[in-house]
């Protein structure tokens, strides 16, 4: 088994030329390319044998201004699991669409449209509003969005006419 | 006709949970479906950012609500090939024991929920009879009989205790000779036939086109992919078992398959009782000091294992602090809940619907998380 992982790095490595590939479990393969790689690169993997997209997502490195688009591949003939990483300006988050590659992506890239504002050219149905209707904030798993302070805006405290003040083991004038 | 739009849900009997599909019908075929999640968002992705490592445990159970842990078992895959923990040999035992009671209770439970769609509840009411007594070993294993919060980072909380594996195996005995009234009211009952033989057709294409795993998968394409023998987690590759297959899939064919895989589930539960090392540790400290300042070192893992309806799998990032810098869940019928009810719904009868949704599998909380 290692031996077909030996062999699987070295062929990536030699046909997609990738920024960086790491091993970070046991079957599983890290590549980094730059994200106009990305097609090239995913078609190649489908057609040696990754034949399901397991999941698209992304990541918010807000720090760097960067998304970091993740799509894990898997081989089942195998057993072997493939991250592809790619980041994207994230100031200007549009990709192109993976869907006539891997079709399934399609509900994929409408839940990172609508989780991380990322646009995919040539998926007509990323723009829907698929989880969150009449979502009026910035996309909630950006790391700027807080889940704190859009809960307090949206549902505030209310005004209580009477305010209890006693407490257990209070004195007599808070409990009065 | 006038083409008449209808609601499936958010309530209906062919799922646990809450999920709503759009059909616009003619007389009673449906020829649009557009599938609306949403109903069950609660935020998980978000909620486990701002949480510790150890503190999610509370958190990760509810993301499946019928099959609670395989959430904690991935989650503790992950962290631990981050961390780089070794579990101890009794642990990964005591999980496989875990895992496969709740396969069998989730699959009893699946099987017996076809009464939803179909109208016979004779055997919802079995089925949830017999999960409950297994419901009742959990309880008694991790003093929780749903979300268990007992796979942890490290291992398991808590050894079995004692006379617990004869009381697993008794149970296993029973339920065995209890399978085949199963088998008796519901497979060969000639209502489930009507409805479900040649019915929901699942062809090999359209799994490699949606990304279909599980029984779907295995019941069409007739190969074993089934990540418990492809990629072995646990001490999987110790235990003998079966895949079972199909090269024609329709809902029977799938409900054929859940049932020999409860068998399977009950020979690796008596193998693992037979198996699993007498004295030894269960649990590795993952940090020295408090588990909840524990910071697990930078990097990007998936984990994965088969659920009930396939592959589950978390991506796990973490940016070297004390909670996840981000988590995304790979839900098992995430592809056929919202594709494929797009796709291949349409063309069903309405009675069909809800059949279609029970019987692809479709779980609305991992869709929404």
């Amino acid at each position: 088994m290692m031996n077909s992982m030996n062999k699987l790095i070295d062929e990536i490595r030699v046909t997609l030329k990738p920024l960086e590939i790491l091993v970070p479990a046991d079957r599983q393969i890290a590549c980094i390319v730059e994200p106009g790689e990305v097609h090239r690169a995913l078609a190649y993997l489908k057609s040696s044998g990754f034949a399901q997209l397991s999941i698209l997502t992304c990541v918010d490195w807000i720090e760097d201004g960067e998304f970091e688009l993740v799509y894990i591949l898997m081989n089942w003939n195998e057993g072997i699991h493939v991250q592809l990483r790619a980041r994207i300006d994230r100031n200007e988050p549009v990709f192109n669409t993976i869907t006539h590659i891997y079709p399934g992506a399609r509900y994929y890239e409408r839940e990172v449209h609508e989780f991380f504002g990322i646009e995919f050219k040539g998926n007509e149905d990323s723009y829907k509003p698929l989880f969150l209707e009449r979502w009026d904030a910035i996309p909630p798993l950006r790391k700027d969005f807080d889940p704190q302070a859009y809960s307090d805006s949206k549902f505030p405290m209310r005004d209580r006419d009477r305010v209890f003040k006693s407490r257990i083991g209070g004195t007599e004038d808070e409990r009065s | 006709m006038r083409e008449v739009k209808l609601f499936l849900g958010p309530q209906h009997p062919g799922m646990h949970g809450n999920y709503s599909v759009h059909m616009y019908v003619d007389g009673d075929i449906i020829n649009t479906a557009r599938p609306t999640p949403g109903f069950l968002h609660r935020g998980f992705e978000k909620l486990m950012e701002r949480r510790h490592w150890m503190g999610n445990l509370a958190l990760i159970p509810r993301i499946c609500v019928p099959e609670p842990d395989i959430n904690e078992m991935v989650y503790a895959m992950g962290v631990e090939a981050l961390a780089g923990i070794e579990v101890p040999e009794k642990a990964h035992w005591i999980r496989m024991l875990v895992l496969e009671m709740a396969r069998i209770a989730v699959h009893v439970m699946g099987l017996g929920f076809i009464g939803g769609p179909t109208g016979m509840y004779t055997a919802t009411y079995w089925a949830i009879a017999q999960r409950d007594l297994l419901l009742d070993l959990f309880e008694e294993l991790t003093g929780a009989r749903i979300y268990h919060m007992y796979i942890v980072p490290g291992g398991v909380r808590k050894d079995i205790p004692e006379g617990f594996a004869e009381k697993v195996l008794e149970k296993m005995d029973e339920l065995e000779s209890r399978i085949p009234e199963f088998e008796e009211l519901i497979l060969k009952h000639p209502v489930i036939h009507a409805r479900a033989k040649d019915n929901i057709l699942l062809p090999a294409e359209v799994v490699w086109e949606l990304g279909v795993t599980g029984i779907g998968m295995r019941s069409s394409t007739g190969k074993k992919n089934d990540l418990r023998k492809v990629k072995p987690y646990a001490r999987y590759d110790q235990v003998e078992f079966e895949v079972p297959t199909a090269e024609y899939s329709d809902a029977l064919t799938r409900l054929n398959i859940k049932v020999k895989e409860i068998y399977q589930s009950i020979g690796i539960v008596r193998q693992v009782l037979a198996k699993m090392p007498e004295e030894g540790e269960v649990r590795v400290p993952v940090a020295p000091g408090n588990a909840l300042r524990w910071t697990v070192p930078a990097g990007m893992v998936y984990s994965a294992v088969e659920s009930n309806r396939g592959e589950y799998g978390y991506f796990i990032v973490s940016d070297g602090k004390e909670m996840p810098y981000r988590i995304a869940v790979r839900g098992a019928s995430y592809p056929q809940g919202l594709m494929g009810v797009e796709k291949y719904l349409k063309g069903y009868r309405i009675d069909d619907a809800s059949l279609w949704m029970d019987s692809m599998g479709v779980c609305s909380p991992e869709i929404d998380r």
